[in-house]
């Protein structure tokens, strides 16, 4: 709990932009696993008190939408397209050589903790196909070459 | 054509107040708060024939007529930045170079609509637009743009960014303010409309990002001008996402109703590395396909309708050759089956058997009944569901099987390994 009393500055204002309290609920929980890394039940009972929302339902929204993380996730974060256009560009080979290099498979993070990988849907950045986000950012026009560069940037 | 929405795409730094006034931001919504009517704005608007740029079509105006006309309770404006239609990229383009110019549109038309409170809600993984856009608002508020009295007027409008946290269905207007209340995307029952009871309970007016976009260039040259530029009841250009195998894909704005071919030919250079046009996706993933010899069709609302079709999001994906239509339709599949929001059985269901066939047929197990099966479990999910998903999931497994019938046939006969169920 501690650790997210540190945000309740942050919380007080995020909820007063809203003119309901129960609108926070999204906002509260990107700002909780910012900071924590994941969803913990520590984190949905910190969102429950500040949205007013019971935290059954707040625990609703977190397995609802794909962003929210329900177990801890590597240092980065990779969401890899899997849909149309970046089928079509031949996402696929350069899925398997992301896979063959990191040693892991969708939804598994590297043993060091440090990258994890999640096959996502489209992302709307298919003029760029085939194309992936690491964090925040997304990397297009992928090659096995640039995937590999990439990767070695992480730290 | 003298672009409109895309004329700040390629100026660095757009998305900056400095650069963004430089360029004439904020001057049109200057002169019509402190100078018009809000009924005068819906007239100029509603004469403009500007449709929603979301996927629906629906005249802007003739939606925010909607409104009841006694006003109890607050007016929200709600702006759908959530872009998820695989194959449509045009909001993240005006979310992150000229957000300006989607703000000032909000600000004319919640001056038309009497809003006060406005909410932008953008899709989660859009963590760089929503920099922009964030960077953006706290601009306009420090001008003083929004906020109190603005430009010396009555006129109150507070605006909120609000990210989203990854579910395709929160692009459905209702999902999307169930969302904004903090809850699970679940589609509302229409009616109500929103226009009547909206986000918490209160008369909402949503819009699309590139529609809000569309508004300044409206008033400041006027309706008639506007409609001019686009086909008969269709007003204005449109940005058309193309992808897939174009040489050159891209974000292109173009009137509406520019032919099909002329987009594929001309603006996005043709099919690459030498291979042929096989088919086309007009309107994001949804939208019915359309085969080679289809493509001399207007892109704009009516046009594609009466192609059988759908302008949808104008996310164009192209297909050569070499595609093979079982992948493509296994592709759809997937998606539907991992976005279905699970309220309504027809969907949750029909998403996930229908991925599950498509399955089948891909790894060698199908047998040529699973086309009918198939075709049967689109029908029974169309038009029986609270929202338009389970709709937008048959479309692409009834057009593709319709058009491409022999291709899956002799992908069955070629591919199965159990020979007793190849045939009927």
């Amino acid at each position: 709990m501690n650790t997210l009393t540190t945000l309740d500055k942050e919380a007080e204002k995020i909820v007063a932009k809203y003119d309901k309290k129960n609108a926070a609920v999204l906002p509260l929980l990107h700002l909780a696993q910012e900071k924590v890394g994941h969803i913990t039940p520590e984190a949905e009972a910190w969102v429950s008190k500040w949205s007013e929302v019971p935290v059954v339902h707040v625990r609703e929204v977190v397995t609802f939408y794909s962003m929210y993380h329900q177990k801890p996730v590597g240092k980065h974060h990779i969401r890899f397209c899997t849909t149309t256009s970046c089928v079509l560009m031949g996402s696929e080979k350069i899925l398997d050589c992301l896979k063959k290099k990191l040693g892991i498979e969708n939804g598994q993070t590297t043993p060091d903790g440090k990258i994890s990988l999640e096959e996502a849907e489209c992302l709307c950045a298919c003029e760029m196909a085939p194309m992936m986000q690491v964090d925040e950012k997304y990397h297009g026009d992928l090659t096995e070459e640039k995937i590999n560069k990439i990767i070695e940037t992480l730290k | 054509m003298e672009p409109i929405l895309s004329r700040n795409f390629n100026v660095p730094d757009a998305w900056k107040i400095s650069v963004a006034e430089k360029r004439g931001a904020y001057e049109t919504a200057r002169k019509v708060i402190s100078s018009m009517k809000p009924e005068e704005v819906t007239q100029q608007v509603l004469a403009s024939n500007l449709r929603g740029l979301g996927g629906a079509g629906f005249p802007t105006g003739k939606k925010w007529q909607f409104l009841p006309k006694e006003k109890t309770k607050p007016v929200y404006l709600v702006v759908n930045a959530d872009e998820g239609e695989p194959g449509t990229f045009k909001d993240r383009y005006i979310l992150e170079r000229d957000p300006h110019a989607m703000i000032e549109g909000i600000m004319i038309s919640a001056f038309a609509i009497g809003s006060h409170k406005a909410y932008i809600y953008i899709r989660g993984e859009y963590v760089e637009p929503y920099q922009h856009l964030q960077s953006a608002v706290d601009e306009a508020y420090s001008k003083k743009y929004l906020g109190k009295n603005i430009f010396g007027s009555a006129f109150h409008l507070d605006l909120v960014v609000h990210r989203g946290a990854g579910a395709y269905i929160c692009g459905e207007e209702t999902a999307l303010l169930e969302s904004l209340e903090g809850k699970r995307g679940l589609p509302r029952l229409k009616p109500p409309f929103p226009a009547i009871v909206g986000l918490f309970g209160c008369p909402t007016i949503i819009n699309n990002v590139e529609t809000m976009a569309c508004v300044p260039s409206i008033m400041k040259n006027g309706a008639e001008w506007f409609a001019k530029l686009g086909s008969p009841g269709n007003g204005g250009t449109h940005l058309f996402s193309l992808s897939g195998h174009v040489k050159k894909p891209g974000v292109y704005e173009l009137p509406m109703g520019t032919s099909l071919r002329e987009m594929i030919y001309t603006h996005a250079g043709g099919i690459r590395d030498g291979h042929q046009l096989k088919a086309v996706i007009p309107g994001g993933i949804s939208a019915k396909i359309l085969t080679a010899n289809e493509i001399d069709v207007k892109m704009d609302y009516d046009g594609l309708r009466a192609a059988g079709t759908m302008l949808g999001s104008a996310g164009v994906m192209v297909m050569n050759e070499t595609t093979s239509m079982v992948k493509a339709l296994l592709v759809a599949c997937k998606f539907f089956a991992h976005e279905s929001c699970g309220q309504c059985s027809p969907c949750r269901e029909g998403t996930g058997w229908a991925y599950k066939i498509v399955q089948r047929i891909y790894n060698g197990e199908g047998s040529l009944k699973d086309l009918d099966t198939l075709l049967s479990l689109a029908g029974n999910m169309e038009g029986r569901t609270i929202c338009v998903f389970a709709d937008a999931a048959a479309w692409p497994i009834q057009s593709y099987i319709a058009k491409f019938r022999k291709e899956f046939e002799d992908y069955i006969k070629k591919n199965s390994k159990t020979k007793a169920f190849q045939t009927v």
